[in-house]
């Protein structure tokens, strides 16, 4: 049934307006991006990756909120999971399907965004490299992360509200990657443990950032980004147990 | 609803209760103790006013509402397992689909969930093509339907797979006079196929049309349940007559009467006619529709509630 539900769930989003729209802006502001490149006073090509990288992870965001919410709002709202629910499918069958249709949708969508990018910085004379093939694949991972972190918030709240607290968490999640430095301001040591555990609520987003390594050529060994890859899938497990913890409780 | 125990029934709700959390935490009891039992090969009308029970008596048998008292079995096994829909076709009210599906791709879709093969998803698609008339829509989005267009396709994905048991919430609703009739059509056709009926309407014609048994439910609580033909062999009888006429009659212009009676003081009236000296010119039976019938036992709880409280009421008064 999962597969099912999986596929089914994968053509809705890729033909969804919201995330067809998304992928044209990104275009839009691709093709704009060269631009800050040429007025920038350090290194236009530099500049060029970063500008274009940093957008596929903002607008991979957008895509990911945007369709996450709107992916069990509908469902619930308009009711559209009766017919499929009517059918022998389980509920927990039904959410891990929806999750990996959307996770699948937004991987096609960050894979077209990256040979997109690759493409447009070849043709602009920029440096291509593996770690910038690396940097894009880690953010597609971070982009599914954000996909389970939406799906979470939206079961157990409205989608407005859904939608601000996973863009909190998102700025929470990178805001953690910092916090190593920020710890050593800290005197108490009761005070570092309890905000490090505190930190560990919130999956370290920064982890997926090897972007802003990868601009400047900087390698990642193979070790780092297995871990993190891990690290990565231990957390989409985790958040999409806890959405089927909570809609298989769920009055329809 | 049935004598034969051996038979053993496709849906049967045994003193089901449940109670939802309304606003502010509130707790609102939705269904009260309700039992009723569908046979294989009945088409039951499920009747009751808005916010009587129906869609929540619905929701509960689709296993989208959970936490009821009592026992609710599908083909004599208690709900919850979701293998036990895999023979169920259930049209939801006001039903909505996903948009960026088309009619054809939908179907599949469903018919995949449903367990079915490649070649009987094919055949199926063109059977409801058929039937509602969809081959011309198969490629369009459902995102461009119409409120009537989306209940046929509603109807569509219910009977898809050839299912036992039909649950439909308000089957008839946006329809327009020709797809009503449609409807009707199908829907016998798939009693004479073998399938059960069990659906809600507050079209008590067409009830009246498709099924044998019927279940009146009123808030929250089922008033009656029992087979249409007795409910309209209680139907009263109307005598017009000439002559002196009896008490109870009503007179009307030329010297003629009319006494209207129920069907179990036939004899009685026949002898106070035959006492009085009156001549009885027609006997007959009423057309009693459905529609009023349900009218009618639902006021007449209303008021036995109203005059339960206001006795209540004034018990309450009356105490120190």
């Amino acid at each position: 049934m999962i597969p099912i539900v999986a596929f089914a769930t994968w053509r809705e989003c890729l033909r969804s307006r919201s995330f067809l729209g998304l992928l044209a802006l990104f275009i839009v502001f691709m093709a704009l991006s060269r631009l800050i490149g040429w007025i920038s006073a350090t290194d236009g090509d530099i500049v060029t990756t970063d500008v274009v990288f940093s957008l596929q992870s903002i607008i991979g965001v957008l895509v990911a909120v945007a369709t996450g919410t709107a992916l069990m709002h509908v469902e619930i709202q308009q009711c559209t999971l009766y017919t499929v629910l009517s059918r022998p499918v389980a509920r927990w069958h039904f959410v891990v399907g929806k999750f990996l249709g959307l996770a699948l949708a937004l991987l096609c969508g960050q894979l077209t965004m990256l040979v997109l990018s690759l493409l447009y910085l070849a043709l602009t004379g920029a440096t291509v490299s593996w770690p910038l093939v690396l940097a894009g694949l880690l953010t597609a991972q971070e982009i599914i992360i954000m996909a389970a972190i939406s799906l979470t918030w939206t079961t157990l709240s409205t989608p407005l509200l859904a939608a601000a607290l996973s863009l909190a968490t998102y700025a929470l999640g990178h805001a953690v990657h910092e916090l190593p430095s920020f710890l050593t301001y800290v005197r108490a040591s009761w005070g570092q443990e309890m905000i490090a555990w505190a930190a560990s609520l919130v999956p370290n987003l920064g982890r997926f950032a090897y972007r802003n390594q990868a601009v400047y050529g900087q390698e990642l060994a193979i070790g780092d980004a297995l871990q993190t890859v891990i690290y990565g899938l231990l957390w989409i497990a985790l958040l999409v147990t806890i959405t089927v913890a909570v809609f298989r409780r769920r009055q329809l | 609803m049935h004598d034969d125990q051996a038979v053993q029934p496709v849906l049967s709700f045994r003193e089901v209760s449940f109670t939802y959390r309304g606003d502010w935490m509130q707790r609102i009891t939705a269904l009260r103790e309700v039992s009723f039992t569908i046979l294989p090969g009945q088409a039951c009308g499920f009747l009751g006013a808005n916010g009587a029970g129906k869609s929540t008596s619905i929701k509960l048998i689709m296993g989208l509402l959970h936490g009821h008292s009592g026992d609710i079995r599908l083909f004599d096994r208690p709900i919850g397992p979701p293998e036990l829909r895999r023979t169920v076709g259930y049209l939801p009210e006001q039903p909505f689909f996903y948009e960026n599906l088309s009619v054809e791709e939908y179907l599949r879709y469903l018919g995949r969930l449903s367990g079915l093969d490649g070649p009987r998803i094919r055949s199926a698609c063109e059977r409801v093509y058929e039937e509602l008339d969809l081959g011309d829509l198969r490629r369009r989005f459902l995102r461009s339907f119409s409120k009537g267009m989306r209940q046929r396709f509603g109807l569509a994905q219910a009977i898809f797979a050839g299912p036992d048991l039909l649950v439909l919430d308000e089957p008839f609703s946006g329809l327009d006079p020709l797809w009503r009739s449609r409807f009707r059509e199908i829907l016998l056709a798939e009693r004479s196929r073998g399938a059960t009926l069990f659906f809600s309407s507050h079209i008590l014609s067409d009830v009246e049309d498709i099924c044998d048994h019927y279940v009146i439910i009123d808030h929250g609580q089922v008033l009656e349940a029992g087979e249409l033909s007795g409910l309209f062999a209680q139907a009263p009888v109307q005598m017009v007559g000439e002559g002196p006429a009896p008490a109870e009659a009503e007179l009307l212009s030329g010297g003629h009467w009319r006494w209207i009676f129920p069907e179990q003081r036939r004899t009685v009236a026949l002898r106070t006619v035959q006492e009085c000296g009156g001549s009885i010119l027609r006997l007959e039976r009423q057309r009693q529709a459905l529609e009023d019938y349900f009218v009618n036992r639902v006021r007449s709880s209303h008021k036995a509630g109203q005059a339960l409280h206001a006795s209540d009421d004034d018990n309450g008064e009356a105490a120190p």
